[in-house]
This record gives C-alpha cells, structure tokens and sequence, in this order.
C-alpha cells in the first residue's frame, strides 16, 4: 500500500481530503459547546493543514466569534464542517484537543488563497466577488488559528453515505 | 432579543445554507448546513429533516442549537439561538416547506436527495447579528407592497359585480404589483377540484380548466388552505405535467376531448398560490407565476394573502347581488333562419356540452347552458333570471354554497371565447339574456 494512501503517522485523513480541506473552495464552519450543552457557531476564513496531516487548522475573526473561543478554552472539543456548495460535498472533523493560537507565518496568504477559492467557487453559482470578499472580511478585525488533531473524521455529504467515516469510504 | 425574527425573513429564504450546530448529551459539538429554513412567526422557525443524522439525533438529546443565517444580498449574518419544540410530518407547514424544497432541490441538482420527512419547529430566543461589514442593500425593484394594496383594495371596493371583481383583481396584480401572469381558480361546490374562472398574461385564457384539489403548487395551497411558493422550477410541482399524470391515471384519455388545457408558463420559475378564505371556508385560490427565480419573497406571500382576503369577502359580498344599475338589454339578433343550423349535443353523464364538434363546458356550467337552450329552443324564451336558476331542478348545483354568479361567468366567457354562435349577455338586475345568431338543433345523449 503505498504510504499516502490511508495515513501518515496514523493521520485520519488521507492527502486528496488533505487538499479539500485546505485549498478547495469549501464553505468553513466551526462548532463548539459550554458546559450547560449550549452549541456555539462561527465562520472560518481559512484552513491549513500539518505536512503530515496529524494536525488542521482553521482560521476565525474574534470579534465574530466569542463564544466558540470561550467554549474551545473551557473544554477543547471542536466540529468542523467543510461544504463545496456546488457539489454539496461535505467533511466534518472533530477533535478534543483545539486551542487558540496567534497566526504564524504564512497563515495569512492561507486565508487570501481561500478567500480567491471560495469567491471562485461562489462567482459559478452567481455570487459577486464583492459577496463573498464582505462574508469572509476580516479587516482591521483580529483574526486567531484554531489548531486541532482530527479525531473523527466524517463524510457528511447528503445522502445514503452522510455519516459515514471518511476511512469507511475508501 | 437584538433583532426582530420578522426582520431578517430575507435570510431564511434558504438562498445561502444556514449553518446550524448542536451538541449531544456527552457535549460533543456538530455543525452541519442547512438547505431549507422557514420563517414560521415571530417567534419560531421551522427547519427541515430530511435524513436521520447526527444532527437529528443531537437535539433529541439536547433541543439547544445555534444556526448562522445570511443575507442573500447583503452578506449580513445573524445568529439564531434555538430550542426544538416538535416535528411536524403534514399539514400547512409541512407542505409549504415540502414544496419549497422541491425548488431547491432542483434548483442545486439535488432531486432525489432532498426530501422532507419533517418540519422541525424551533423557538427562537436571541437573534444576534454577527459583527462585521455588509453590502448596501440593493434598491427595491418594484413598487412598495403596502402601496400596491392599498391601491388594490380601493379599485377592488368599488366593484359592483362579481365579473368586475375578477377582471379588476388580474388588472391590479400587473398595475400596481408588476406581476404579469396570474389566475383565479375557484373550488368547486363539490369541494374536489378548482375551477379557472379568469387569468391573465397566457396565450390561452384558460377560463374552464379544472385542477384536482392537492394536485401542484395550486392544488395544495386548496387542500391545506395554506400559501405555497416556489422560489425555482421544479418538474414535481409543474401542474400541467401533475394534470396530465392525474388524467392518464383516471383514464380520461377517453373518446371525447373535454379536458381544457390550463393556462401556465412552460417555464415558470417562481410560483405562488395563496388561499381565498372568506366566513371560514375556502373560495379559491390565487396564482401568480414568474419566470425569474425567486421572483416572490415572504412579503410579497403576505400581501397577496391579504388581497385574497379582501377579494374572498367581496367575493361573497357581491355573490348574488345584483349589478346596481339597469342595464338595457341587448337587441336580439335580427334574422338567423336563414343560416346553417349549429348542433348543440349534451352529454348527461358529466353535463358536457358541445356545439357542432367544440367542446365548450361540462359540469355545473354544462347543466345551467343546456336548460337555457333548451327553454330557448321549446319555448322562444330569451331573458333569464338568476334567482330561477338557482331554484331549477335540471340545475345539479353541488350545493348551496356553490357559486351561480361564477358559473355564468365562466360559461359567458368560454361562449366569447369560442366565438359561438349563442351569446349571454347580462341584461340587468340578474337577468341574463340569451342570443343565438344559428338556429339550434338539440341532442340529448344518455340518459337525462
């Protein structure tokens, strides 16, 4: 079996789901929840992911979202859907171990790359790119990485298969 | 709450996936997007199940859920703080989010995929809107709604006649509301089909075809009294193609041809039918139709549901009232012995009536004609009135609360159209007067 097949170092996900995640035009959202079972919700403006895909993280604008940090601080546990809207095709990955980190470099062209992938993605199904440069706009707004190791990883694309974990699909 | 739910409907036309989270009871988060949202009131949405998932499975655990709404034209977003109450699997709501979803499904090539098996009813305790910056919202394409019903409603007050009502409501949807295909359907006394009794903006009037109650976008707004709206075109809601499916299924495709073809856009986009309701009992329904995509919003659904009732009490209000004012009667037609005979055969199972080989009308309209010719014709009677009529035998009204006015409406303008050779005029204080311009031969086919 040739080694990017399944995983390196046990990654759950596989070097082709790597790339969706990371450079396709795939809506970003990310979940959490406090301690009285209370979810929370926010956009992301961006991923990347480890070279040896132990490791994604997304990016999210602080002043958009509070209450997911506050509740990623409080107990780690992290959902992350990605959606190609004109497939529908759908991922999501959880993690218990999430933490709010400063960018490093290189992060911000991760979330310029996304922002031309994902205003591509929507300018097909007739969004302007003025549409979709405001819904990912972080100017002048803080902007935090949200690091986690993927502990599940499901297709959650519609269908007889939604559910199903990414491994499974093979 | 920091923003009215009524207030940003707009997001929950499901233009851009909302995006909802839930937790289960261990506290694992799941986020998941939405296809379909609902504004149900000012309090409540209702989203839609459509597979047992993980999400499903969370707010049976746990009703708490947060959903992210967008503006389709201003990237503005909200955050919805939810708490599930109940699934609704039929009626109103659940039919109205049926229909829709059909339109999205096809309008993303998901046909097949997205099917609702249920309308999950959320109350919404906090709408937040989420920081960040938004597009000017793009300027209203069309007149102010409350002004074109305003407008509407004075126009519609001073009809004095039902024909008026009609022809005057079809006007004012295109005046003052740019819409410029629509019909009007009344229930039949029978309650099991809608009837056409004027449209406007097709290349066929239409006026006589029949929809079967819960048959397409207008036959399910009847059936469950509710405002159906299609936002893309969807083949499961075409009604010409439910017609004929129905019609194949009853095996109509019989010897004769009695089937007027309903009037309709082949490629109609938008639709939406709202209900007349009026004294607690449905009347008809309203239809208009576009070929732009989400051409009608939630406040153009809540206008036409006030103008449909506006036009059900006046509806019931003129039903039976005479038209005020003496009209002169027309003058006969002078000397037609001389022409062609027509043949007018009448066909007692259903009360279809055709002149020479033209199908005209069938049912209740078919019953009243084929009395009046043949008064006509036995006894050189001209002029009718309404109220006997109502009271003659020969005249299967469905039952009382059926719709003489109407009918003869109907069958006045189906005559017009046709260009027969017998006319029905109106000739004053609900008289009616009949001219024939051939003579007529009568046969009676069937038992009578």
């Amino acid at each position: 079996m040739p080694e990017d097949s399944r995983s390196a170092r046990g990654a759950l996900i596989d070097a082709e789901h790597a790339a969706f995640l990371a450079t396709a035009g795939v809506s970003i959202s990310v979940g959490a929840c406090n301690a009285e079972r209370l979810p929370s919700v926010t956009r992301a403006i961006g991923c990347r992911v480890a070279d040896d895909r132990s490791r994604v993280t997304v990016f999210v604008v602080v002043a958009q979202s509070r209450e997911v940090l506050d509740d990623l601080r409080a107990n780690s546990r992290i959902a992350v859907a990605f959606s190609e809207p004109h497939t529908h095709r759908t991922v999501q990955l959880k993690g218990e171990d999430a933490v709010a980190e400063a960018l490093i470099d290189g992060d911000l062209r991760h979330i310029e790359r996304y922002r031309d992938a994902f205003t591509a993605e929507l300018g097909a199904l007739g969004y302007s790119p003025l549409f979709t440069r405001t819904l990912l706009d972080c100017s002048g707004g803080e902007v935090v990485a949200v690091s986690f190791t993927p502990a599940a990883a499901f297709s959650q694309t519609p269908g007889p298969k939604a559910g199903t974990p990414l491994g499974d699909l093979r | 709450m920091s923003q009215r739910l009524d207030a940003i409907r707009d997001c929950l036309e499901g233009v851009v996936p909302a995006i909802m989270a839930t937790c289960s009871a261990d506290g694992t988060p799941n986020v998941a997007y939405l296809s379909q949202t609902e504004y149900v009131d000012g309090q409540h949405v209702a989203l839609s199940y459509q597979f047992f998932n993980t999400t499903r499975r969370n707010i049976l655990e746990n009703p708490n859920a947060r959903l992210v709404v967008t503006h389709p034209h201003t990237a503005e977003r909200y955050r919805l703080q939810l708490r599930y109450l109940r699934t609704e699997t039929a009626g109103p709501l659940f039919e109205r989010m049926k229909a829709k979803l059909a339109g999205i499904a096809s309008h993303t090539g998901m046909s097949g995929v997205f099917r609702l098996l249920g309308s999950d009813v959320y109350r919404v305790f906090d709408v937040e809107r989420v920081p960040g910056v938004a597009l000017a919202p793009s300027p209203p394409p069309r007149a102010n709604l409350l002004a074109a019903l305003r407008a509407t409603a004075t126009r519609l007050a001073s009809c004095r006649d039902l024909d008026a009502l009609f022809n005057e409501t079809l006007a004012c949807l295109e005046s003052q509301f740019d819409v410029r295909h629509a019909m009007l359907l009344l229930l039949d006394g029978s309650g099991s089909h809608l009837y056409t009794i004027a449209s406007r903006g097709y290349a066929q009037s239409g006026v006589g075809s029949e929809i079967p109650l819960g048959q397409g976008v207008i036959g399910v707004a009847a059936r469950e009294a509710t405002p159906i709206r299609i936002g893309y075109m969807t083949l499961e809601y075409t009604y010409g193609r439910a017609i004929r499916a129905a019609a194949a299924a009853n095996g109509l495709a019989a010897a004769l041809e009695t089937e007027i073809p309903l009037p309709g856009l082949a490629e109609s986009a938008s639709q939406l039918a709202v209900p007349i309701r009026a004294a607690g009992r449905l009347l008809g329904v309203l239809y208009v139709e576009s070929t732009q995509n989400l051409r009608f919003g939630y406040d153009d659904e809540d206008a036409l549901v006030a103008l449909g009732g506006q036009l059900g009490a006046a509806m019931l209000a003129l039903q039976g009232a005479d038209a005020g004012e003496d009209i002169p009667a027309p003058e006969p037609a002078a000397g037609c012995a001389d022409s062609a005979p027509v043949v007018v055969r009448h066909y007692a199972a259903d009360d279809s009536v055709f002149l020479d080989d033209d199908y005209l009308i069938k049912g209740v309209a078919g019953s009243i004609f084929w009395a009046l010719v043949r008064d006509h014709v036995e006894t050189g009677r001209n002029t009718f009135s309404n109220r006997e009529l109502r009271l003659d035998s020969r005249i299967r009204l469905p039952d009382l609360s059926d719709n003489l006015e109407a009918r003869l409406i109907l069958l006045r303008r189906r005559l017009n159209e046709r260009g027969a050779c017998v006319r029905l005029d109106k000739a004053g204080r609900g008289r009616l007067q009949l001219t024939a311009t051939r003579p007529l031969t009568l046969v009676e086919v069937g038992p009578s």
